[in-house]
């Protein structure tokens, strides 16, 4: 039930947008405020790259999955100047598209007639979109709807407040208009940068769908957390980007919400979507962001100034899928989170501190012990000419100095470290899209191949730009390679390969695996045991288990059910089997659980009776019996061998010891001298747990086939139990066990012996051998009517295994319908929910509980 | 530098006097502390700000420069500088600041 | 003579740098005014 929130795709997308660092980025934008005619102006347009330059870019490639990090960490610096080689627009993780598609992407996510676009630039458009597979007939026809020509795309420009949308640096081939006159949160600058962040968002959205296998249908949340707000004048950060862009990339069942916290936004979000999915709230989350105009050529002076192109071109995005636990993806720890809180402060120490020392020391982890650290993951070839240096480097080496500080690494050792446990930035400076988050597409991998096992995404964010706090932010999660078993809820859901060759094959047992003491993986390693033998186990799990083990055997899809307890009424008992020690002899102990009769000598002949009738329907066919040396061993074999006078067919044991007879010692125990050991449930379910256990010391239990099947006269159910220390071989076991009753057809057995049994005077014999108590219950039965039945789902423990029927009874006399059972502790009455409380009060005023 | 940072440190020199004032920098490289240093004594080198063309040669150090640290409480600087100490090419960032203290501080 | 006190401190702090308010927490030790104080990002 642990199972943590697993990474289950990702996907990361460009849009080269050259057109746009000139018009929309906020550095060119104030540039021309305040110094229209400035040199640099004069000068950008010649440092904008082709589209060609940036799909070739090393970093680009990088991002969209077709070269690795540390094809980058193994390029020389500068980047800029390389190209990678057999480099495409289409990558593991997503796409790069050039700027006059994108127009067309924005055109298509517009729900509000503000883009037009030139009539035949929406045609061209329209084309190269379809090619591309992403959007359906409809949405591309919606292209060719609301365009203008040339000399209205101008006039809007010039005299309606309009932003244009250029190609070529120059050349006008479209616009975004105001969506209000006054509003100036519908300004058209806002709506322009609005809707680049949601096309840009839904073709991340979109690549997530194309380059993942999941259904869209089954994703019920997303969150967006980009750094834009949308909202009117009345309303300015209102949102919901998140479902405004997943409407058009089609995530039909998901509602979403957007969570803001600038550059760590990725990162808060990640946990929102973890915690949903941890909660069970939701099963699949998707995390998503487009990117911003503004940040296009932010640090565009200094590039220029240092004559390199302008690399802040791109507009970034980025999705990621967050799942259920599958047994296979990275696990995202959600008990190990860093939080950087009001009371950090801004020291860069205190700030590496909680977000990479605390959690990790609370978690019982050494720095060193993290593979590989993902803090923000900007690409040095943008910051380092700005001045900015490289920031994922010194974030390593905060994070080694502080490795330093905890005596997890030796001083000597800090460049080594920053080697091995970092990674060469490759993100576009958008803001939140270096957050960490960059690296959860490649990390799919590196958990995957073992590469790494531990990873933490750190994300910072600096909320003293909004002018409303002075204070820093920033949150780390540690994501895991999933192994499968680390108490994955669904991890038993793992593809377990049913082994079609073995006797069993066919044979469906629905398993009720809640309760085990034993984790997960012995759930998991019992279903794979069981597998090898050709046995599928239908695993349920969770309050609902037992619900749903029965309808599987109600429906049929399972014909036995396996189950760590289960209440069966009075009169239904199970008829364990072990190895015993001497001779590896296997030997069925009747019985283990559960109470036959509420007498006892009627009990021990009763569990005899099942005893040869599991052995049976097991396979044996003369079943030898022997009666356990205890209380009551002498008045049983009379009986016993009363039946067998009257033409009942029994096979007696005779001891192993030098004196023989039926009665058997504790020697003929572990020899197995009988085949069917009676005794009275208690003794059993003690017998059971030490031939389980004894060579593992007690806690585990290793052999055997676990506590048997419920069988009782009428019984139709084929429920076998196991403990909650029952190891993963007792527990296929039982499976292989419950697979061969079936094969035999159990029931035919138990019906016929029963048969036998009354033909040979059971009932006189029982009589005779408890005369009181069978007066009794006569006298009972005839005094107190039976109420008119109801479902009864409450349970009263705490009553005498010999006083449950009279309980039963004193419960009927005051018109409450009631039950006897056994609970998973001992017997019980049940009742139904309504009557509990009187029944308790009656049941203690008749002295039956304390 | 920033916009509206210029606009500050314009006022407050004018309203203190720019004997008065220390400008104190935490930037990550000698690069950019080179360049804010510039802006805040021979004025904004981009052009763009309300200090381009104003020469207010303001007393200006990096928080990791000797001069600075010596006048620190030892305890409070470890801790809020310390890892970032390490981090940081100091003697580069040193070095920057030199020069440009050399040519354009006015009240050293 | 000291540098920084009794003087009125402007400080200019870096998101990946130093930031202001850790530089604030250094300079009121050495007896300076904190007349400004922000933090720059490049990022």
């Amino acid at each position: 039930m642990n199972g943590y929130p697993v990474v289950k795709g990702a996907a990361y997308t460009l849009a080269a947008t050259p057109s746009m660092v000139i018009y929309n980025g906020t550095t060119q934008t104030t540039e021309r405020v305040v110094n229209p005619s400035s040199e640099y102006l004069v000068e950008l347009p010649k440092h904008l790259r082709s589209y060609e330059d940036v799909i070739s870019y090393i970093p680009n490639q990088v991002y969209i999955g077709n070269a690795h990090y540390d094809d980058l960490a193994n390029t020389e610096f500068p980047y800029y100047d390389k190209k990678w080689e057999g480099a495409k627009e289409d990558g593991k993780f997503g796409c790069i598209m050039p700027e006059d598609e994108f127009y067309g992407v924005m055109h298509i996510c517009d729900v509000f007639e503000l883009v037009m676009l030139e009539n035949s630039f929406a045609e061209q458009v329209k084309e190269k979109l379809a090619k591309r597979e992403m959007f359906t007939e409809e949405q591309l026809e919606s292209i060719l709807k609301n365009n203008a020509d040339q000399a209205e795309l101008e006039r809007l420009v010039n005299e309606e407040h309009s932003e244009g949308l250029y190609i070529d640096q120059t050349h006008l081939v479209g616009v975004v208009k105001r969506a209000h006159d006054v509003d100036v949160n519908l300004s058209a600058h806002v709506m322009l940068e609005n809707l680049v962040s949601k096309a840009s968002n839904v073709i991340s959205l979109i690549e997530l769908k194309k380059k993942n296998n999941f259904d869209p249908a089954s994703v019920e949340y997303v969150i967006d957390c980009c750094e834009e707000a949308c909202g009117d004048m009345n309303q300015r950060g209102g949102g919901n980007f998140a479902k405004a862009a997943a409407e058009i990339a089609g995530y039909p069942n998901a509602t979403g919400s957007d969570v803001r916290g600038f550059c760590a936004g990725p990162a808060h979000a990640m946990l929102h979507a973890a915690a949903l999915v941890k909660a069970g709230t939701f099963k699949n989350v998707v995390v998503t962001a487009g990117g911003c105009t503004a940040k296009l050529g932010m640090n565009g002076k200094d590039h220029v100034k240092k004559g390199l192109p302008i690399l802040e071109d791109c507009i970034a995005g980025f999705s990621v899928l967050v799942s259920a636990d599958d047994g296979v993806h990275p696990q995202i720890r959600t008990d190990i989170v860093g939080r950087h809180t009001i009371s950090t402060g801004s020291a860069p120490q205190k700030v590496i501190g909680s977000l990479v020392g605390d959690p990790l020391k609370a978690a019982g982890l050494k720095i060193t012990e993290i593979d590989k650290y993902a803090p923000e993951l900007q690409n040095p070839d943008i910051t380092k000419p700005a001045g900015a240096g490289d920031v994922p480097e010194a974030n390593y080496k905060m994070i080694a100095a502080l490795a330093v500080m905890n005596k997890d690494l030796d001083r000597s050792e800090i460049a080594n470290f920053v080697k091995k446990h970092g990674m060469t930035g490759w993100a576009p400076t958008q803001g939140h899209i270096p957050s960490g988050v960059p690296y959860l597409g490649p990390l799919m991998d590196d958990c995957m191949s073992g590469k790494v096992h531990k990873a933490m995404i750190i994300g910072k964010g600096s909320l003293f730009l909004g002018r409303m706090t002075n204070l820093f932010d920033g949150v780390s999660f540690v994501v895991q390679a999933n192994d499968g078993t680390v108490g994955g809820k669904s991890a038993a859901k793992k593809e377990v390969k049913v082994c079609k060759t073995a006797n069993y094959y066919g044979t469906k047992i629905a398993f009720a695996s809640e309760g085990s003491e034993h984790g997960q993986d012995n759930i998991d390693l019992a279903v794979e045991l069981a597998a090898k033998k050709g046995i599928e186990a239908i695993v349920s799990e969770g309050e609902t288990a037992h619900k749903e083990m029965e309808a599987a055997l109600n429906d049929g899809t399972a014909q036995a059910a396996v189950t760590m307890h289960y209440p069966f009424p009075i009169g239904v008992s199970t008829v364990g089997k072990v190895i015993t020690p001497a001779r590896g002899k296997a030997m069925y102990i009747a019985n283990t659980t559960g109470t036959s009769d509420t007498d006892r000598v009627s009990a021990l002949v009763k569990n005899a009776i099942a005893g040869i009738i599991a052995a049976k329907a097991d396979g044996v066919e003369h079943p030898t019996v022997g009666i356990a040396n205890i209380d009551g061993a002498r008045a049983c074999e009379k009986a016993l061998k009363k039946l067998k006078e009257n033409g009942f067919d029994i096979t007696f044991a005779e001891s192993a010891r030098a004196d023989g007879g039926v009665e058997m010692r504790g020697n003929d125990l572990l020899l197995g001298t009988a085949d069917v050991m009676v005794m009275d449930s208690l003794t059993g379910n003690l017998m059971m747990k030490m031939f389980s256990s004894y060579t593992t010391g007690g806690q585990y239990e290793a052999m055997g086939y676990g506590y048997g099947p419920g069988i009782g006269e009428g019984y139709d159910k084929l429920i076998m139990i196991v403990s909650r220390a029952s190891g993963a071989p007792v527990i296929a076991g039982a499976m292989e066990y419950a697979a061969n009753l079936v094969a035999n057809d159990w029931k035919k057995i138990a019906d016929e012996t029963y048969a036998a049994a009354h033909a040979a005077g059971l009932d006189d014999i029982l009589k005779a051998s408890a005369p009181a108590k069978a007066a009794e219950a006569e006298a009972e039965e005839e005094d107190v009517p039976m109420p008119a039945k109801e479902v009864v789902t409450a349970a009263i423990p705490g009553i005498e295994v010999m006083d449950i029927d009279n309980a039963v009874k004193a419960l009927w006399k005051a018109g409450i319908y009631a039950e006897g059972g056994m609970g998973c502790t001992g017997p019980i009455v049940q009742i139904s929910e309504a009557n509990k409380d009187k029944a308790v009060e009656i049941l203690t005023k008749a002295g039956f509980i304390g | 530098m920033d916009l509206e940072n210029q606009k500050r440190v314009l006022n407050i020199s004018e309203e203190f006097g720019a004997e008065n004032v220390v400008v104190l920098l935490g930037a990550a490289e000698a690069e950019a502390a080179g360049l804010a240093a510039e802006t805040v004594t021979n004025g904004d080198p981009t052009w763009a700000g309300p200090l381009a063309g104003v020469q207010l040669g303001l007393t200006v150090y990096h928080i990791c420069e000797d001069e600075i640290k010596s006048e620190v409480d030892a305890g409070v600087y470890d801790e809020q500088v310390g890892m970032m100490e390490m981090v940081m090419d100091v003697p580069a960032i040193h070095e920057e600041m030199e020069n440009i203290r050399s040519q354009y501080c006015k009240y050293l | 003579m000291a540098i920084l006190n009794g003087k009125h401190v402007i400080i200019i702090g870096d998101r990946d740098g130093v930031p202001g308010p850790a530089i604030e927490e250094c300079a009121k030790t050495a007896g300076a005014e904190i007349a400004y104080s922000s933090t720059e990002c490049f990022v």
